[in-house]
């Protein structure tokens, strides 16, 4: 048989034919490929949670090949040696084998729990940037919800992920969550034993456990990513105001190549800092904490940071009980509930309804895909910064004993201390933030009437001193600048305009000589009077 | 996305005149997308920055490879069996973490760079059309959709809808049954919540239930030393495992001086407590009465038990009342006794409910 | 948990030998029992330090620290000078040479608050009759005594006497009145079940000093300190006499066998490299929830800065 000659060159464009002539992709690949994404670093916030949970589904999948979650008694009989003969569940001695006993066991766990503090600090930090510039106002309202339900997820999901060791912290923790299921009024006492199955612990809640960890709350979060990520490609991201960006487009570049270059690059810087973090750092150490017994406690038992401010609002909580009698009965609150099952439930409603309430007060239906800076709204920054505080005490009290401590400072005095702090420093923070996003507002007011302070100092003939300024545009018979207020960076220093060299690249220290900066010939200032020329249009990046 | 149809007609793909970038800017068109910017990085090929770009990204990759390999090796010949002590097995899990992490670092900064500084400077400019809600195609969508309503006919026959709602709800309640029905549990019958291990007519036929230690010994009253506090058990079989998990209970030596201030605060004050010490011994439940931690931080000098998880405090004088934090009931006094062979026993369960509050406690 | 042969019969001492030498059948002292000899404070062991003083500067409590202990100095001197003979004279025929030495430096350093022949000085210092060598071995080997203030609670500090020096104190209070004493030796954790004694801490001692013996804090300003620096005796001295606030686990609760196993598994784990690299103090979440912060979102924030900025 005579062999037919490939034609290298060829080869692509026959292979894509054939495809296409059975799937018939190539519109919608090519539009898949054109699709312009803005470009801004804090766009790559949420990226950093999608990257961290490939790696927990990567790492997770290996953990469940050597984890049992099983509650029966064995004696362990592995390497580390302090443990050795002692009483456990088959949980935590799966556990102390991945840790010793399977080769780089203990690498992949302290990966699988640190690209989980990732995940869900990710989603904080993308939520919060979220806030702050308006992304989630009409139409993303439901993303945002989306993005809500997935914190809460991903917070039981760590959860669950926590209590599976068995070992004494995560059956602390598991405890805990047993008291405050049962502080629920009415319910609390059968939705606890049905779950635990009888009482705390019980011999079934791991197993539970394991599959809401490994299967269900996966599941949920997968769906939940799939319709953010679809919402988000059918609306197209938002941008940042700026020359030639309007409401009815996207600047930026294509998602192939450029984009996803960039995207794929920074999945595997988030993979290697996990690596790094999972290499370098210990977490979670469950070999020091034995397995868990009903008895044994440690000094300093916290749960991880994202269930830590729960932790603080319990600690902070003041010794309120209600109990009445009725019925011949007594029933009772027990203070508990406030702190863990009410306020969650209102940190969780507040936000969710606060796209709507927002156009509800400021009358705003339109629908917005330009993002607003944070001075620009100072109403909704200095709420987000009343929320971030609210949050940063309760989180502190969290670890309030572990601060007492080190920093040698009264227990007692550390929990007043919250508590004084959680009513007061939530309002000073909405003034103060308020305040500060006025007067930037105010300052970026004043360069574009008066222009930029150039260093240069004259003296009149009459031996007064001035400063002189360059204005940013056409000015007036007065001499004030006649930009409008875009609500987009204005240029302070005479080099962001072109009147100075660009300062010199590079992170620490200059990557490049002064030759190079005066060879190059963009100037690429963000704020310019028309978009004649295409390269004015910026991309939007860090400036 | 209905873009693709509003090309230019004159545009014709098969024009051998046209670059391939022609061809890409004309898809990109057809698809809304106006690529406004377009500039090589390096318009002269082969200048001194363009090589050092390239030899950067060059290194990027070999380092990637040669850490990879330092992975691989580690992986495979670095001892990883855990071995007490200082040693060089411990360092095991930190050569996989930097190996890899360099690994995964240079990939990707090798990919960014080249993406950032070799790729071509580019704006485009995408419409969203989201703008121009086309008011048409709601109206025939609705229409079509209230015409189902129509074919139906439900406005015309109501009993068919009310009929469908009342048949169809037991099957929402069937569906949700074997799902939640298999996990319901009578918190009640038996009163788990409110029996422990103490309880020897549920646990011990009616016998007297001796504490033990962890190691389920039983002790006497001169084995605590004053000043001291120890953990003990009910005596039963499972009764050190978390079978018990509320019956851990705190024995507490107290000194004289404190027994006495105690008894002065039992005696006509709190009468569920009276006649529970024996001697100088007093055993409160070790499971807090806010969130079922083991309040066990004992100081024996200032008499405060300290709980860890949330900083209640209890003063152990005064029938463990909660001074500070958020706990808001005394730890629960568990009857001591002696039995004839001089063991300390519990003369009956605790008097009130163990640990976290609920609803219906009585 | 059969590990510990416990005698069960309740005439019977535990048979305690512990470093070759026969230990005390009862080394805890029963005050509950036993008649109270009418000495005021001797349920303390250098605790209870005076009336509870309102809290001042750091500052200035340093100053006024230095400034005390010069002058508890001089006071010392002048009172060893008028006093030394004397004492010499009355009781060097009933102390061994050991407490006799300890005796010389108890005048010079410990008198001013705990009182001529360890009776206590009310205000100012318990009585140390009865408290036994290994309480004042704990509390001068560790340097929380001499206390250089009155403080809610004494701070671990370089030591001011040697060990042996220490040991002569201890002889000399207890000459004065007995108690607990330590075994001889410096080594109490080879012999010790590393297991046994980790099961034994996580019960007794995990819930104050935390299950990475890094300590904790407790109630109003008072803490459990960490055990990384303490030695053999020093555990063992602790665990024997409750110092300060912390209970007291008497040989009749935690065998002398059990109290090395303790010591063995906090030597080992104390002496443990951490297998998963760097540590973070073992203290849990909180430094971990500050790593994932200050290193992993900042430096991926950095890294998003560099990608998205121009080039």
């Amino acid at each position: 048989m005579k062999r037919r000659k490939v034609d290298l060159a060829d080869l692509p464009a026959r292979s894509a034919g054939e495809i296409d002539d059975r799937l018939q992709v190539a519109s919608p690949l090519r539009r898949l490929f054109n699709k312009v994404f803005p470009d801004h670093w804090s766009f790559l916030l949420g990226e950093i949670a999608l990257y961290s949970f490939i790696v927990l589904l990567l790492t997770g999948t290996f953990l469940a090949l050597f984890f049992d979650p099983s509650m029966q008694d064995t004696k362990y009989n592995g390497s580390f040696i302090p443990l050795r003969g002692i009483d456990m569940s088959g949980a935590y001695r799966s556990s102390l084998d991945i840790s010793f006993d399977v080769r780089g066991g203990l690498f992949i766990r302290q990966m699988h729990h640190w690209a989980a503090l990732l995940f869900m600090a990710a989603i904080v930090m993308h939520m919060l940037r979220t806030f702050f510039t308006g992304a989630f106002r009409k139409p993303r309202e439901l993303n945002w919800i989306i993005g809500i339900l997935l914190f809460w997820m991903g917070f039981t999901e760590g959860f669950a992920g926590y209590s599976l060791p068995d070992d004494a912290l995560s059956g602390t923790g598991l405890r805990i969550a047993s008291a405050i299921m049962l502080s629920i009024p009415i319910a609390g006492t059968w939705v606890t034993t049905s779950l635990f199955g009888g009482e705390f612990p019980g011999h079934v809640i791991l197993d539970r456990l394991y599959i809401v960890h490994v299967l269900i709350i996966p599941g949920v979060i997968l769906a939940l990513i799939a319709v953010h990520l679809g919402l988000l490609v059918k609306q197209k991201h938002t941008q940042w105001p700026g020359p030639g960006r309007t409401n009815s487009n996207v600047v930026g570049v294509r998602m192939f190549p450029g984009f996803a270059l960039k995207g794929g690059g920074f999945f595997m810087i988030v993979f290697a800092m996990i690596a790094l973090l999972g290499g370098i750092f210990q977490i979670n150490p469950i070999w020091l904490f034995g397995p868990y017994k009903a008895a044994v406690v440690s000094a300093a038992s916290q749960p991880d940071w994202y269930v830590m401010f729960l932790d603080g609002s319990t600690r902070l909580m003041p010794a309120w009980e209600f109990r009445w009698h009725m019925f011949g009965n007594y029933y009772d609150i027990p203070p508990l509930f406030w702190p863990t099952v009410v306020l969650p439930g209102i940190l969780t409603m507040l936000p969710i309804f606060y796209p709507f309430i927002e156009a509800r007060f400021t009358k705003d239906k339109a629908v917005h895909h330009l993002l607003q800076r944070p001075r620009d709204v100072p109403t909704r920054t200095g709420i987000g910064a009343m929320a971030v505080s609210f949050y940063l005490v309760l989180l502190v009290s969290g670890g309030n004993d572990v601060i007492a401590d080190k920093l040698k400072i009264s227990l007692n005095a550390m929990t007043w201390a919250g508590r004084i702090g959680l009513l007061i420093i939530p309002p000073l923070a909405y003034y103060v933030v308020y305040r500060i996003c006025l007067g930037l507002q105010q300052h970026d007011r004043e360069v574009l009437s008066h222009g930029v302070e150039t260093g240069i100092i004259r003296r009149t003939p009459e031996g007064r001193f001035y400063e002189v300024h360059q204005p940013l545009g056409p000015v007036d018979e007065h001499g004030h600048g006649e930009l409008p207020y875009a609500g987009w960076v204005v240029p302070k220093k005479m080099n962001r305009v072109g009147a100075l060299l660009p300062t010199l690249r590079g992170f620490f220290k200059p990557v490049e000589t002064v030759e190079d900066v005066e060879n190059e010939q963009s100037s690429n200032a963000p704020v310019s009077p028309a978009p004649s020329r295409h390269h004015e249009i910026g991309t939007g990046g860090r400036s | 996305m209905s873009t693709t149809t509003e090309h230019d007609d004159d545009f014709d793909v098969d024009d051998r005149s046209l670059s391939r970038f022609d061809l890409v800017r004309e898809g990109a068109r057809r698809d809304g997308v106006e690529i406004v910017h377009y500039a090589p990085k390096f318009p002269v090929p082969g200048t001194k920055r363009e090589k050092r770009v390239v030899r950067t990204v060059a290194l990027l990759f070999a380092i990637t490879g040669l850490a990879a390999l330092g992975f691989l090796i580690s992986y495979i010949w670095w001892p990883y069996e855990y071995k007490s002590g200082f040693n060089i097995n411990k360092y095991y899990t930190p050569m996989l973490g930097i190996t890899l992490g360099l690994t995964l670092l240079s990939v990707g900064l090798a990919i960014i760079t080249w993406g950032k500084k070799l790729l071509p400077d580019e704006i485009s400019v995408q419409d969203r059309h989201d703008q121009i809600v086309d008011q048409t195609e709601r109206k025939l969508t609705g229409a079509t959709m209230l015409n189902m309503v129509d074919e139906l006919g439900i406005a015309r026959r109501p009993l068919l809808a009310k009929a469908a709602l009342l048949g169809l709800a037991p099957v929402g309640a069937l569906a949700a049954a074997p799902l939640v029905g298999g996990l319901i549990k009578d918190p009640h019958h038996p009163d788990v919540l409110v029996h422990t291990g103490w309880d020897n007519k549920l646990t011990n036929n009616g016998q007297p239930i001796r504490l033990v230690r962890d190691d389920m010994t039983p002790i006497r009253p001169e084995d605590i030393s004053v000043g001291g506090q120890m953990t003990v058990f009910p005596g039963i079989p499972g009764g050190n495992t978390n079978d018990y998990g509320d019956s851990p209970t705190l024995l507490i030596h107290l000194r004289d001086d404190d027994a006495d201030r105690l008894r002065g605060n039992i005696t006509g004050q709190v009468p569920a407590n009276e006649n529970h010490m024996y001697g100088n011994l007093v055993a409160y439940s070790k499971i807090c009465t806010h969130a079922g931690c083991p309040a066990s931080l004992y100081e024996q000098q200032t008499s405060v038990l300290l709980c860890p998880c949330h900083q209640s405090q209890f003063n152990i004088l005064d029938n463990a009342r909660p001074i500070f934090g958020p706990a808001t009931r005394r730890l629960p006094m568990l009857p001591l006794d002696v039995d004839s062979d001089g063991f300390l026993i519990a003369k009956s369960d605790y008097q009130q409910p163990v640990g976290p509050g609920f609803w219906e406690r009585p | 948990m059969t590990a510990n042969n416990r005698p069960l019969d309740p005439g019977a001492d535990i048979p305690g030998t512990v470093g070759g030498r026969e230990t005390a059948p009862d080394e805890q002292p029963d005050t509950s029992r036993a008649p109270r000899d009418g000495r005021p404070g001797r349920r303390g062991v250098f605790t209870r330090l005076g009336a509870p003083r309102a809290p001042r500067s750091r500052l200035r409590r340093r100053a006024w620290a230095g400034a005390r202990m010069v002058a508890a100095l001089a006071l010392v001197g002048g009172l060893y000078a008028a006093f030394a003979p004397n004492v010499h004279a009355e009781d060097s025929s009933t102390l061994s040479g050991a407490a006799q030495q300890g005796e010389t430096l108890y005048n010079s350093s410990c008198i001013t608050c705990h009182g001529r022949n360890g009776q206590g000085v009310p205000g100012r210092g318990p009585s140390l009759v009865g408290v036994g060598s290994a309480a004042v071995e704990f509390q001068v080997t560790t340097g929380r005594m001499p206390l250089n203030q009155q403080q809610s609670q004494a701070d671990r500090k370089q030591p001011m006497f040697s060990d042996d020096q220490a040991r002569d104190i201890g002889a000399y209070i207890e000459a004065l009145g007995g108690g607990p004493q330590l075994p001889n030796g410096n080594d109490f954790h080879s012999d010790g079940n590393i297991s046994d004694g980790g099961e034994l801490f996580r019960v007794n001692c995990s819930s104050c000093h935390a299950f990475g013996m890094g300590g904790g804090a407790l109630s109003s300003g008072k803490y459990a300190p960490s055990l990384s620096n303490a030695t053999d005796r020093q555990i063992y001295a602790a665990m024997l006499t409750g110092p300060e606030n912390m209970p007291v686990f008497g040989n009749n609760q935690l065998t002398p066998q059990e109290k090395q196993d303790i010591i063995a598994y906090v030597r080992h784990q104390t002496n443990d490299q951490d297998p998963g690299g760097f540590g973070l103090g073992r203290l849990g979440p909180v430094p971990e929830a500050l790593v994932i912060f200050l290193v992993g979102i900042v430096a991926l924030v950095f890294a998003a800065l560099w990608i998205a900025g121009k080039s």
